[in-house]
This record gives structure tokens, C-alpha cells and sequence, in this order.
């Protein structure tokens, strides 16, 4: 196994110059390119690697860096390897290459990840809503989206739950504390 | 790339070859339910007994479909709010949050999801009460592994056992920020603590304000009602840490550790002031005599001085802080730490006149006539003496009167065997200061060690340092040499009989059990008690005085309306933390007795 993937890790370096790979323990491995590269990596890694299979098309959201990071993850039947994919995009103008064309499901997937994260594939052809309906809101993946203020926002609460209380409130009313008014924004 | 497809759209049509057979795998349906996956999340069920309605599940939910409510039968304690969870069905989408997030585990989803009614008010639910019969279909629950709290403490760098004896360095190195992060990153927010405190301190407030980077805003927080937070941040009893929601299933959050780290960042009086900038209102006139500078009496001048009053204490002793400033080794408390504290109370208006003992240097009688108020924050100064054979002679010393010599910078000779009587905190004090001289040290103590009221982490650390403790062992004479030295103490060795009456067991001497020990010095530590003669008779006999305390209302008033109390010589709990708390109660209690009446005057 370690054979193997030090020969895939040392032929992708001297095909990809800008791909940095990640040392991981079992059968995975983990480069990280550039945005432009994603396609002929992608393809060189399908055609010459024998990376036959496109598991997932997922993404992180780095919001303190203003970063996605647009993570894909191949599978090789014959080496039994998985391989980790990833390149960091801009947060606010979230472009990427589409790649429908090396494997058909990652229509799929960029759909998804286009609802969820509003990033734009160029070149993708498909219907604009996917899982959401009507909605107008900002993409909800985003960790920038308040789930609970939508939630209040949109549903409304069922009467007969008024009585609920402040479990900070109730202690505090029971054990006469006083909070001063500059302490409450720590408040739970 | 087209999304029409021949072979898609005609291949579903091959199920038809199906149609005609018999159904085989039908035959149970409609009559056995289907038993649900593992870890199914279905309804929940809480564990009410388990559950101390820290909220953490109504927090987390993103629907808002948990609310915190009182349940009949479920009164409010420390340590458990009292409230308890109720699922609005019809908003929960079953992700399960609430259980990952729950500390103590009581919360968790079963293998039952068929529920059907036409009254869409129904679906309000309590787990646990409304279906008991959940706890045998638990399917999701959360082990210390899957649960998304942290459940272990950022250990707290310390000096190594047998590096520390070699002098009085502080132990506790202190959490750098990276690490106070970290650990007030654990905390869930969820108060329960700042009930177990006796001064209801801010707690999860001051936490997250540390957890968010914001340390000035911790240490505004903190001194909101602690005067001495960076002494409480290094000895407190933290009784908040007992009831910690996180403490059920692992270490409590270190919220003493994160106190000392809090006031630590603020490192002299001058920047304590600008950074907790307190508003000091007017002088109003009144004046307000304070009887030792101890946590208690340093607690009701620093508010009272905030308040406008004109305050002056009167301290025996060259240095303010009372037993904490004299009792505790410097080991644990360093003195520039405390001087800190002090000089900041100073600045805000409070005089401590030093070296004036009340009784001697000054008549009660005066800090009484000239005051609208007198408080009186004296502690227990004389200790219990053990009342066995041979205490008097020379070598026997008491604790914390070889504490009182140590802290004031003098030399004590003990030899190099040291006996310490007793189990508290001041008999650990006592025996780790000894192992500091060079001195082999023992502890006798007269129960089990899981009885000793001393601090475990004291115990441990003193057990570190290689003090030998000897449990269940009540001296019973101490034997001298021909010139009156000690030179042995006698014990017997006693057996854990459980009190019929719910108490603590009761150590019984095993007859014939006789042992002997050498000693050098032996430290009794067995208890302190009260002193005051420096009560003129009136006041004696006027001021109602119950097993050696002052009797004291709810605003720590004795049976003179003019003469509060407070500190160890007025509760039973016997730290500084209940000192400081007596304190700011006898501080509101000063400040409505004098301001409200003056109101009255004028109206």
C-alpha cells in the first residue's frame, strides 16, 4: 500500500506542480490544487490513475478565511485507494469549473452544492431549484445562516408554549442575583 | 449532455414481469409492526431523575422545539434548575442534537415513531412523563465518546511534587490564554453553578466573555460583587465546580483556574482600576466602622466606599487579608497577589488602619459611637486545643499559629519529624509548609481519608510531596524528654462505625491498637473557634452569640441593628468565598438600613 501511493503521490507532483498533498494513514491520500487545476487533475486521476469512481462532491466553509474549500473524493477499484481532491475558492464570488462531462453523478452533486452553498459551476446545465423550494434566503449550508432565526421566523410557534422558561433567568430569580446590565450579552 | 434516456425510462417497465406472482413477504403486514434500526432517533425520552435541566437541548435545537418547563413533583436544588425539556413534536426534525449535546445523558431518542391524532395540540409532549414506556425503547443515546461536549479539563501545568518542597514557589503555574480559551470553550452556559456559589457570582457570564477573547470584559464581570477574585481564583472552595453539568459524565469546567486567569492578565492595582473603572458615587455621609480586614471586611468596605459611604477598617495585624494573608501558605497564595488586591481596594477610598487591635489600641465602645454602622468580620482566630496528655509540652505547637510565624516572614524550628493532627485544610497547609522546612511529616487523622474536609487536589498534592497521611488514628498522649520536649505522640488505631442517625461514620478506638511515633514537632489542626473579648460587657451581653457565632438575620445583622456580621465567625461554612458573600449581603443590608432611613427623614 505504501508503495503504491508513494508512486501516485510522485507521478501527480510531476504532473501538478501546485499540488500539495496531505500524509494520512491507511488508504487515503489528500492533494490540494489550485482551482484551475481541479479539471485535469480530475481527469488525470479518472484516465491515468485508474481513479474510476466519483464517491462525493463535498465543501467546507472556512467563514473566518472567506474561503470554501470544494473537497472531491475519488475511489480506485483495482488499488482499492481513496483520494481526497480539495481547492479553496473565494467566499464571495464562488466559481468553479463544471465537471459533469468526467462523471455524469457530479451534476448531482454540484447542484447540491449550488443550492446549498451558492457556488456557480460554469458551464453546468441544470434546473435551478433542486431540494429547496421557493426559497429566498441566502444558501442554508453556509454556517453564516441562522438556522434557529429562520426557523422562528418562518414557523410559527404552537400556543400552549408560553410557559416556558430561562434556565439562567430561573436561577437567578431563585438565588437573587444581580446581573448587571453589561455581563448579559454573555449570556447563554 | 442530454437528460432524456431510453434505456432509463423503459427499464423500471421490467418490474411488471413480477405482477401474478404471489407476495411472500407481505404476510405479516398489517399486523407486526416493523422494529425500528439501531440507533433509530425516533421520540425522545428523558431520564428525569438523570436530568438537571441545564437547558443545553433547548439551546442547541435549530427549530425551537424544546422549551424549558417545571414539572409537579421536581423541586429546584443546586445543581439542577428544576426545569425540564418539552419536545414540540410537530417543529423537531429528529437530528438528534439534543442528545449529542446533552452532559449528563438523560436525554435520548427511542425506537418509537408512530403517532397519530387529529389534535394537533397533542404533540407537545414532556419526555419521560407523557411516555414512561420509552425507557425500554431507547435507540440513540449518548456516550462520553459520541457526545459533543468535551468532557476532559485542560490540565493545569504544575511544578512537580518533589521540585516544589525545595521552596514556597507557587505550585499552580496558571493556564496561558491559548489554554483559557480552551478550557471556557467546554462551559455550556447553563448557571446551574452560580447557585452552588455562596456569592452567586456570574459565572457562565464571565466564562464566555474569557471564551470570546474578551478578557477585560471577565474581569469587569468578576469584580461585579468579588472584591478579592484573584485570591478566590487560587483557594476557593469552588463549590461551583461540585454541581458542574459537565461534571456528571466528566471534569467539571476549571472555573477557579479560569478566575486566576482572568484577574492574572490584569497585573497591578492601577490597571485594575482603569480596567474595572468602577462608578464611585458621592460621599453621602455616613460612616462605617469595619472590624478586621479579612475577605469579609474588605468585601462590605469595597462595596460600601462604591456607594458613596466613608469607610474604615481596623486590622490587628500589619497586613490585610485575614486568614488569607496569615493562614494560607504562600505556596498557594502568594503574597504580591494579595498586596495587588489590597492596594486596589485602597484606591477606592477605603482606610485600613494596620497594627490596631480593637480592645487594645481602640475600645469597640468608640468605632461604635463614632460610626452609623459597625461591621464585624473577626473569623476564628484561637484554635481548639486536642485535650489529650502531654499538649503542653514544648515541640506542641498549633497550626495555624505555626502558620500565622511562617507567613510573617520568621524561622520555626521543627526538627525533621513532624506529627499534624487533623484533617483539614489547615493540617495540609501545615504538613506541605513542614515538608518545605526539610521535615518528614504525618498526618494523623482520625476518619478515612475520603473524609478528610481538606480539598482533594490539597491532599493529593500533599501526598505528592511525600507526606505520609495515617487514616483513622486519634492520638491519644504526646510523650516528652527529661527537659519538656515532645518526642513521641501516641495513638490508637480506630474502626468506621456507620452513625445510626445518617451521619458521617464515627471513627471507634480499637482496644490494645496502641502505636507510637517519633516526632520532633507535632502541629495540631483540629478546628478554630472565635475570640471575642474585645467586646465590652454591654455589647457581650447585648449581642446574641449561639456555639461560638453571631446569630445574624438575612442581611447579616446581629441583635444590634448598628452591628453586622459576617465571615467564618457567622456562618458555618468556614471559607472565604461565604466570607465575601456575608459581606455583600450585610453591604445591601448597611445601605438600605442607613440610606432608607435617611430617605424617611426627609420625606
Amino acid at each position: 500500500m505504501k508503495e503504491i501511493k508513494t508512486k501516485i503521490i510522485e507521478r501527480i507532483k510531476s504532473h501538478f506542480q501546485d499540488a500539495v498533498e496531505r500524509d494520512y494513514d491507511y488508504n487515503r491520500l489528500d492533494f490540494s490544487v489550485k482551482k484551475e487545476t481541479i479539471p485535469s487533475i480530475l481527469f488525470y486521476l479518472k484516465d491515468e490513475m485508474n481513479f474510476k469512481h466519483l464517491s462525493h462532491i463535498t465543501c467546507v466553509d472556512w467563514l473566518e478565511e472567506k474561503e470554501f474549500e470544494v473537497v472531491f473524493i475519488l475511489w480506485s477499484y483495482t488499488d482499492r485507494l481513496q483520494v481526497y481532491v480539495r481547492t479553496r475558492i473565494d467566499r464571495d464570488h464562488p466559481v468553479l469549473d463544471n465537471i459533469d462531462m468526467i462523471w455524469r453523478q457530479a451534476n448531482t452533486y454540484e447542484r447540491e452544492l449550488k443550492e446549498m452553498y451558492g457556488i456557480n459551476f460554469t458551464g453546468l446545465e441544470a434546473p435551478e431549484e433542486f431540494l429547496l423550494e421557493d426559497w429566498e434566503g441566502p444558501p442554508p449550508m453556509r454556517r453564516d445562516f441562522d438556522t434557529r432565526e429562520y426557523a422562528a421566523r418562518t414557523y410559527y410557534t404552537r400556543p400552549g408554549r408560553e410557559d416556558a422558561q430561562d434556565v439562567r433567568e430561573t436561577i437567578i430569580k431563585r438565588t437573587g442575583e444581580e446581573l448587571p446590565d453589561f455581563a448579559k450579552k454573555y449570556k447563554r | 449532455m442530454s437528460f432524456f434516456d431510453l434505456k432509463g425510462t423503459l427499464k423500471p417497465l421490467t418490474a411488471l414481469k413480477q405482477f401474478g406472482r404471489k407476495p411472500h413477504t407481505l404476510k405479516d403486514v398489517p399486523y407486526v409492526t416493523r422494529e425500528a434500526a439501531d440507533r433509530y432517533r425516533g421520540f425522545h425520552y428523558n431520564d428525569l431523575e438523570q436530568c438537571i435541566g441545564c437547558g443545553n437541548c433547548a439551546t442547541i435545537c435549530q427549530n425551537q422545539a424544546i422549551d424549558m418547563v417545571p414539572v409537579e413533583g421536581i423541586e429546584g436544588k443546586k445543581g439542577d434548575s428544576g426545569l425540564r425539556p418539552r419536545v414540540d413534536n410537530g417543529r423537531c426534525c429528529w437530528c438528534g442534537l439534543c442528545v449529542d449535546v446533552c452532559p449528563t445523558g438523560s436525554l435520548s431518542l427511542t425506537k418509537d415513531y408512530l403517532y397519530v391524532s387529529e389534535d394537533p395540540n397533542s404533540f407537545l409532549w414532556m419526555p419521560g412523563v407523557d411516555n414512561p414506556q420509552g425507557k425500554e425503547r431507547i435507540s440513540f443515546f449518548s456516550t462520553e465518546e459520541t457526545s459533543l461536549n468535551d468532557f476532559a479539563r485542560i490540565p493545569m501545568p504544575e511544578l512537580e511534587g518533589m521540585e516544589r518542597v525545595k521552596s514556597f514557589a507557587e505550585v499552580v503555574l496558571g493556564y496561558n490564554e491559548e489554554q483559557a480559551r480552551a478550557e471556557a470553550s467546554r462551559c455550556i452556559s447553563c448557571g446551574l453553578c452560580t447557585e452552588a456559589c455562596p456569592e452567586h457570582m456570574h459565572i457562565p457570564e464571565y466564562i464566555n466573555a474569557i471564551a470570546r477573547a474578551n478578557d477585560a470584559d471577565a474581569v469587569r464581570i468578576i469584580y461585579d460583587n468579588n472584591p478579592l477574585p484573584e485570591m478566590c481564583g487560587k483557594v476557593c472552595t469552588r463549590r461551583c465546580e461540585d454541581v458542574c453539568a459537565i461534571a456528571h459524565r466528566g471534569e467539571p469546567i476549571a472555573i477557579r483556574w479560569l478566575k486566576r486567569y482572568a484577574t492574572e492578565t490584569v497585573d497591578n492595582a492601577d490597571l485594575i482600576k482603569e480596567i474595572v473603572n468602577p462608578e464611585i458615587k458621592e460621599p453621602n455621609g455616613f460612616k462605617v466602622g469595619i472590624v478586621g480586614a479579612g475577605p469579609s471586611g474588605l468585601t462590605v468596605a469595597y462595596y460600601l466606599a462604591l456607594r458613596g459611604f466613608d469607610c474604615t477598617i481596623y486590622e490587628a495585624h500589619a497586613k490585610a487579608g485575614g486568614m488569607t494573608m496569615y493562614g494560607i501558605p504562600k505556596y498557594r497564595f502568594p503574597e504580591e497577589s494579595l498586596d495587588k488586591q489590597i492596594e486596589y481596594i485602597e484606591k477606592v477610598g477605603v482606610k485600613i488602619n494596620f497594627n490596631t487591635k480593637v480592645g487594645k489600641d481602640i475600645s469597640f465602645r468608640e468605632i461604635y459611637d463614632t460610626h452609623d454602622a459597625v461591621f464585624v468580620g473577626v473569623g476564628f482566630p484561637k484554635p481548639w486545643t486536642l485535650g489529650v496528655e502531654g499538649e503542653n509540652l514544648k515541640g506542641s505547637i498549633q497550626a495555624v499559629n505555626f502558620l500565622y510565624e511562617i507567613n510573617n516572614g520568621k524561622r520555626v524550628d521543627l526538627g525533621d519529624k513532624v506529627i499534624v493532627i487533623g484533617g483539614g485544610n489547615v493540617a495540609i497547609d501545615a504538613a506541605r509548609v513542614s515538608r518545605r522546612l526539610g521535615a518528614d511529616v504525618t498526618i494523623l487523622y482520625r476518619r478515612r481519608v475520603q473524609d478528610m474536609p481538606a480539598d482533594w487536589e490539597e491532599i493529593e498534592g500533599a501526598e505528592e510531596e511525600g507526606v505520609h497521611i495515617v487514616p483513622q488514628a486519634i492520638p491519644v498522649k504526646f510523650h516528652g524528654d527529661e527537659k519538656g520536649h515532645v518526642i513521641s505522640v501516641e495513638y490508637v488505631m480506630a474502626e468506621m462505625v456507620p452513625d445510626e442517625r445518617g451521619g458521617r461514620p464515627k471513627p471507634v478506638p480499637i482496644e490494645g491498637s496502641n502505636k507510637t511515633i517519633e516526632a520532633t514537632a507535632v502541629l495540631g489542626a483540629i478546628g478554630q473557634q472565635g475570640d471575642y473579648s474585645f467586646l465590652e460587657e454591654e455589647f457581650a451581653e447585648k449581642i446574641k452569640i449561639e456555639r461560638g457565632r453571631f446569630v445574624v438575620n438575612e442581611i447579616q445583622q446581629t441583635s444590634d441593628p448598628k452591628i453586622f456580621a459576617g465571615g467564618d465567625a457567622a456562618n458555618r461554612t468556614a471559607d472565604a468565598i461565604s466570607a465575601i458573600a456575608d459581606g455583600y449581603r450585610a453591604v445591601k443590608g448597611i445601605e438600605a438600613m442607613l440610606v432608607k432611613k435617611d430617605e424617611g427623614n426627609v420625606d
